[in-house]
């Protein structure tokens, strides 16, 4: 018996060390009563244990490494490489300027529509509070996407935490430890979101597949379904809040299991293969965070000085073109109006009288008010508000204007100001005729 | 007779490094495949500990230290990872015992012996993680095998370059 064991020891060490790991595959993995077989995502005791030493042993040397990364690129775009900085800083300043009054201009909306979920009794979940933390390391196999975060449970990070970035969503907390956490990201093909198409409103589940792409699964065929469409989270999940950014949609196929279904590719919002910061939603709260609220408020008074800043404006204008010289002065007789003044820079150009007057001059005798008003070309040229009075005259006001001569078609100034009033055109005759 | 002769030969040609050297390069390996992907992306073709476990167990030649070796790295890959712990290990695990087994039997002291080791030895270490995965476990997993092939000649690419560098740590007698 000792010489077997002796004679083939290599086998039997092979056999044992298999053994024992099919083992322990065996307690991890669960048989369902239907479906495949799944793996238990919350690890037992032991395999926790094996997977916070694994992380031990890693994640230091990781961090090492990822300081002395940081520390070269911040000298590199921190100190040496600032071309073009002072311009790309006043085109973010004018960004911040625009989406704060964007902003202030949709906080109402919001808060409408705050009002109305409650009434619905339904609480949208904001954003609360985030932690920002580093992507420090991976999984080391793109057939577990994965990656390890600075920030563990002595941040605040816990399980099933939703991870971010302002491009889109990333993945959520799959494992905490006290100063790392494992990320499990949304193209793993275990991994799961609900999602909704911005534009059609069609639900469906993301998830990644054997390539590294996202694919919305579980769709029936539709038409409406487009390249360049929004993808955004639905909110369903428990896990990412409703509204967030994954991607656009990149292109459909056909389901190759399922003839009425489609896969929708997406291309994520995020840069999932190269992930530096990241976001974590440690809370989420239904209603504005301190943060945010400052935010508002900020808005609200800067889109409050730039309105009283237009008002002042205004104002400013209204009072110049009161110390302006006028044309009409209300106060004031017609025959002494500065339209009348000599000393005027700029006098009104009267059109020059006819020397050969026919049906067609205005205010030439015996011709039919209305078409005289209406051929006259001045009548033509002139403003609804000027033709108005002479189209409406009275023979007894043409007889008026006849004996002016001049200008029979031009009303008075205080007709301008009264036009559109009848009977009330009789004192803008500047001669004072009846 | 001839079997004392043929240890002799064995334990002669034994490839024997600084312990400092046993400790660190498997270290390095595994750190460098959890880090290394966060700058190259989907195009990280390669897998580190594979290829330190390859050089170490082919220099040793014991099929015993390669078992050991190969499951302690792969249950090391498998619980950086979210899968279950040990399909890795019993990949790795096979990996080592077949490596170790051919040292034993071959040359491998020539470049393209170990380049062409390290690439057959890089494809059954994916198709034992899919057999054990799909028919062992029972679970779905896609396996793109064209990134397979890659990561092989990725790992022959990476072991040209890695394995005379090592080998300038041995210790010589």
């Amino acid at each position: 018996m000792e010489s077997f064991f002796i004679r083939y020891r290599n086998l039997v060490v092979l056999l044992a060390v298999l053994l024992a790991q099919v083992i322990g595959l065996a307690v991890q993995v669960r048989h369902p009563d239907a479906g495949p077989n799944t793996f238990d995502s919350p690890d037992g005791s032991g395999v926790r244990l094996i997977r916070l030493w694994a992380n031990a042993l890693v994640t230091p040397p990781e961090r090492v490494i990822h300081w002395v990364k940081l520390g070269a690129e911040s000298l590199w775009l921190d100190y040496l490489d600032l071309r073009h900085v002072r311009e790309q800083n006043q085109q973010l300043q004018q960004t911040v300027d625009r989406l704060r009054l964007e902003q202030a201009a949709l906080l109402e909306d919001a808060r409408q529509g705050q009002r109305l979920q409650a009434l619905v009794d339904f609480q949208q979940k904001y954003i609360y509070k985030t932690v920002a933390a580093q992507a420090i390391g991976t999984s080391g196999s793109y057939q577990s996407r994965v990656f390890y975060l600075d920030k563990g449970s002595a941040d605040g990070l816990d399980r099933d935490m939703a991870v971010i970035t302002p491009d889109g969503i990333v993945g959520k907390v799959r494992e905490v430890f006290p100063h790392s956490a494992q990320v499990l990201e949304v193209d793993d093909q275990t991994s799961g979101a609900g999602v909704i198409l911005e534009s059609t409103r069609i639900r469906g589940i993301l998830r990644g597949n054997a390539a590294g792409q996202l694919q919305i699964v579980g769709i029936l065929a539709d038409n409406r379904i487009q390249p360049g469409e929004k993808v955004l989270t639905a909110g369903g999940d428990k896990i990412f809040p409703r509204g967030l950014p994954v991607g656009v949609v990149e292109k459909v196929l056909r389901d190759p299991e399922r003839d009425a279904f489609i896969d929708v590719i997406v291309k994520p919002g995020a840069h999932l293969d190269r992930l530096d910061e990241v976001l974590v939603i440690t809370s989420t709260e239904p209603r504005f965070s301190t943060e945010e609220q400052q935010d508002l408020a900020a808005s609200e008074s800067q889109k409050g000085a730039e309105a009283a800043a237009i008002k002042e404006q205004k104002k400013a204008s209204e009072i110049i073109a009161e110390r302006l010289p006028g044309l009409i002065d209300p106060n004031l007789p017609p025959d002494q109006q500065p339209l009348h003044d000599s000393s005027n820079p700029n006098p009104v150009a009267h059109p020059p009288q006819a020397l050969k007057p026919d049906r067609f001059t205005p205010g030439v005798a015996g011709m039919p008010a209305g078409a005289n008003a209406g051929s006259s070309p001045e009548a033509k040229t002139a403003t609804p508000v000027e033709a108005q009075p002479a189209a409406r005259s009275s023979p007894r006001q043409e007889d008026g204007a006849a004996q002016t001569g001049s200008r029979p078609a031009k009303p008075a100034p205080n007709a301008e100001i009264k036009a559109g009033q009848p009977g009330e055109t009789q004192p803008s005759n500047p001669q004072g005729n009846p | 007779m001839p079997v004392f002769a043929a240890n002799l030969r064995r334990d002669l040609e034994i490839r024997r490094y600084p312990m400092l050297v046993y400790a660190l390069a498997p270290l390095a390996a595994l750190v460098l495949q959890a880090w290394l992907p966060r700058l190259l992306g989907r195009y990280a073709w390669f897998d580190l500990p594979l290829i330190v476990t390859v050089y170490f167990v082919l220099g040793r030649r014991s099929p015993i230290q390669g078992t050991l070796m190969g499951a302690a790295m792969g249950l090391f890959e498998d619980a950086l990872t979210h899968h279950a712990i040990g399909v890795n290990g019993i990949a790795n695990t096979a990996v080592g015992f077949v490596a170790a087994s051919l040292g034993v039997r071959i040359d491998v002291e020539h470049y393209t012996i170990r380049m062409m080791l390290c690439f057959l030895l890089s494809l059954l270490s994916a198709g034992v993680y899919l057999f054990v995965y799909r028919v062992l476990l029972g679970l779905e997993l896609d396996l793109p095998w064209f990134t397979e092939f890659f990561k092989a000649v990725g790992n022959s690419l990476i072991a040209m370059a890695l394995f005379p560098a090592l080998d300038r740590l041995r210790i010589r007698e």
